[in-house]
């Protein structure tokens, strides 16, 4: 774990990030979800202009109502609330526990078979662009190439 | 430092500024026809090793090391760009160039296009027409493994050299609006290898094209032009920041001065000077290069250099479907288009037209971002907290987008000028833009974000919503070096030589005279290579300093 990130911090991250992602819909609250530890460090890693806003931001939550918090960062501190928005989903998303529940498996390789024909020749949709189309235009009138089926 | 095959110092017969998509197409053909070339590039190289595409962290590499726009990202290479445009210039320098971040949609103009004066009666008609491309359209194709299907209607016979990308539940469902409503629409031609061709792999539908191809499947000069143009002899001088065009006593060009990382000055002499440093760096580069016979910059004796920017004012259509669509999945480039509306009509309340194109909509934290800003009237207690969920749950998964890309037509007003206080890491000036969206424009968009809406709509949208024009441009920057036959009106003659300087070419996007609405990369490397094979062709012919 990243130590420029203390302990104290990661607890007040804790409660802002649940004022931001509750448990619900059968996934987990953002701090059940380890926001606050690696998750947090690899998103500070990943887009590092976060960083140091979101410390100003976190030290300032210190002692202060989380709930409440967040919400006057929402109301009146857009720019600041994006910094802590970002970090929280950022980390949220590269749970592989919350991957595997929303269903994503990540921009991951995924190679394309190119046997079957595509279904808009077979089922004559591409056909009825080529008919219904006038030409392009060139002169003042239209012009057609060949039709590709 | 790359490549070898000369001395540091020798001439070269021509020095090429930018390493992006037009300098690679002018360094391959040149190098092949037995020509010294010197490419100078403030960019370095990057590869698969560089990119985030397919780590966990993938989305979050669009917020800063990956983002489009050079002022966050922040690049050593970069320079800044600034003013208070509408629309934000973007760009990405090193060997490559935008190709590096683009989202390879290969698209070329349409005929109508380069004649929007006689057609329409408004802006200028290009020298040239699309005859005079045609034959270079589809050799860039072959070159840049273009992945298409032939026989759009739209379009003269064009040529591709793989099957198209598959166009996937969201192009599918997309096609079905335009179907039912008997609208254009087309599979999308994109420069990514749907198979091995040339130097590319085959795409593996990672979906992170604008964060950079780990696969190498998508074309970029890097990758299509470079190592043929290096094995062929050219030198290729990476961190190489232009600062001047230099000229002789007769006002030629003679080569070009540059500063290293280290912070040297050279003068890498040449017999033929080539630009092809994108429409706000070409510019900038004659703005700067200044001398008593030239005080308002070179090559600028009509006062159109920056002048006439275009850059494809784009808002986006967030469709939300019922059904499972793998929105995610890639390639980023496009799964349909459609040019139903790309003419002028007599109907409409402006001139000129769109181009519609279907793209895929992302991970979770895209959802989030767009369904957050589709419903902020929700308020922090409808969109987080234990209500957070209900965006994934709806939007992700399930949507993609409809991108409405308006061709802008050529303003004076519209420029890019010379930062007068800002400037980058070499203490050269910033580039400064002043861009306004016209009126036609956002009728334009208006009109056309509400076909996009009628056809998601048709093909049982769930959901849609309209963004406003992006602030940040698409880095289509275009005409700021326009060509033409009548000097007074013009930067560069039909062949891109500038009408002031014999031996100085221009080849990027600055050349274009109107925009269409077609994505530009295709033109901006079939006219490259139209030009440099008649530079070839009429070489002995050509006036030059060294």
């Amino acid at each position: 774990m990243n130590s420029s990130v203390s302990e104290k911090r990661r607890r007040v991250l804790a409660g802002l990030a649940d004022a931001l992602i509750a448990e619900g819909s059968g996934k987990p609250s953002a701090s059940a979800a380890g926001v606050p530890g690696e998750l947090l460090d690899r998103c500070l890693e990943a887009v590092p202009s976060l960083r140091s806003p979101l410390m100003a931001i976190l030290d300032e939550a210190e002692g202060r109502d989380p709930d409440e918090f967040a919400r006057e960062l929402y109301a009146r501190r857009p720019e600041d609330f994006t910094v802590l928005s970002t970090s929280v989903m950022g980390a949220y998303y590269l749970s592989p526990e919350v991957r595997k529940l929303i269903g994503y498996p990540g921009q991951a390789a995924n190679p394309l078979s190119l046997a079957a024909a595509p279904e808009y020749l077979e089922n004559g949709m591409l056909e009825r662009v080529y008919e219904r189309h006038p030409g392009y235009r060139e002169q003042q009138g239209r012009e057609r190439q060949p039709s590709p089926t | 430092m790359l490549g070898t095959g000369q001395p540091p110092d020798r001439p070269a017969d021509v020095v090429i500024i930018g390493a992006g998509a037009s300098g690679s197409v002018a360094a391959a053909a040149l190098t092949g026809a037995g020509f010294r070339v010197v490419c100078l590039e403030q960019g370095e190289w990057s590869d698969t090793a560089d990119y985030m595409s397919a780590e966990p962290e993938a989305e979050l590499a669009w917020h800063e090391k990956w983002n489009p726009n050079q002022n966050i990202r922040r690049n050593p290479a970069d320079y800044p760009v600034t003013g208070d445009a509408d629309i934000h210039p973007t760009m990405y320098n090193g060997v490559g160039g935008g190709l590096v971040q683009w989202a390879a949609m290969w698209q070329n103009l349409l005929p109508s296009d380069f004649r929007v004066r006689t057609l329409d009666g408004v802006a200028d008609d290009w020298p040239i027409g699309w005859n005079d491309l045609a034959p270079f359209y589809d050799r860039a194709a072959r070159d840049m493994s273009v992945s298409g299907l032939s026989g759009d209607p739209a379009f003269p016979e064009l040529a591709y050299p793989n099957p198209p990308m598959p166009i996937g539940r969201s192009g599918m469902a997309a096609a079905r609006g335009m179907d039912r409503l008997g609208w254009h629409w087309w599979p999308g031609v994109n420069a990514i290898a749907s198979r091995p061709h040339n130097n590319l792999n085959a795409c593996q539908r990672r979906g992170t094209c604008i964060i950079g191809c780990p696969e190498n499947a998508k074309a970029n000069g890097a990758l299509t032009h470079w190592p043929g143009a290096l094995e062929g002899g050219a030198r290729l001088i990476t961190g190489a920041r232009v600062r001047e065009i230099a000229l002789d006593r007769q006002g030629r060009a003679r080569g070009a001065v540059y500063i290293d990382r280290n912070g040297a000055e050279h003068l890498q002499e040449a017999g033929v000077v080539i630009l092809a440093a994108n429409g706000a760096g070409s510019a900038r580069l004659l703005l700067m290069s200044t001398s008593p016979q030239f005080p308002d910059g070179l090559a600028n004796s009509s006062g159109l250099v920056g002048r006439r920017l275009m850059q494809h004012p784009y808002r986006t259509v967030m469709v939300v479907m019922e059904e499972e669509l793998d929105s995610w999945e890639g390639p980023w480039g496009q799964r349909i288009y459609s040019l139903e509306f790309a003419e002028t009509r007599p109907e409409h309340d402006f001139v000129r037209g769109a181009k519609l194109h279907v793209c895929p909509h992302g991970g979770p934290m895209f959802a989030v971002y767009d369904h957050h800003n589709a419903h902020r009237d929700a308020g922090f207690d409808g969109l987080w907290g234990a209500e957070f969920h209900r965006a994934a749950d709806t939007v992700f998964g399930h949507a993609f987008t409809w991108g409405v890309q308006a061709e802008d037509l050529p303003e004076e007003s519209n420029r890019i000028i010379l930062d007068p206080e800002v400037t980058d890491s070499d203490g050269l000036p910033a580039v400064r833009a002043e861009y306004r969206v016209s009126e036609n424009s956002r009728r334009m968009l208006d009109f056309n974000a509400a076909r996009a809406v009628e056809a998601a709509e048709a093909a049982g949208a769930v959901e849609t919503s309209v963004s406003s024009i992006w602030p940040t441009g698409i880095s289509h920057i275009l005409g700021t070096t326009r060509m033409g036959d009548d000097s007074s009106s013009s930067v560069v003659d039909r062949w891109c030589r500038a009408h002031d300087v014999p031996n100085l070419y221009i080849v990027d996007g600055g050349v274009f005279v109107t925009a269409g609405s077609a994505n530009p990369t295709a033109t901006i490397m079939a006219n490259t290579l139209r030009v440099v094979e008649r530079m070839i062709e009429q070489r002995r012919h050509q006036e030059s300093a060294v």
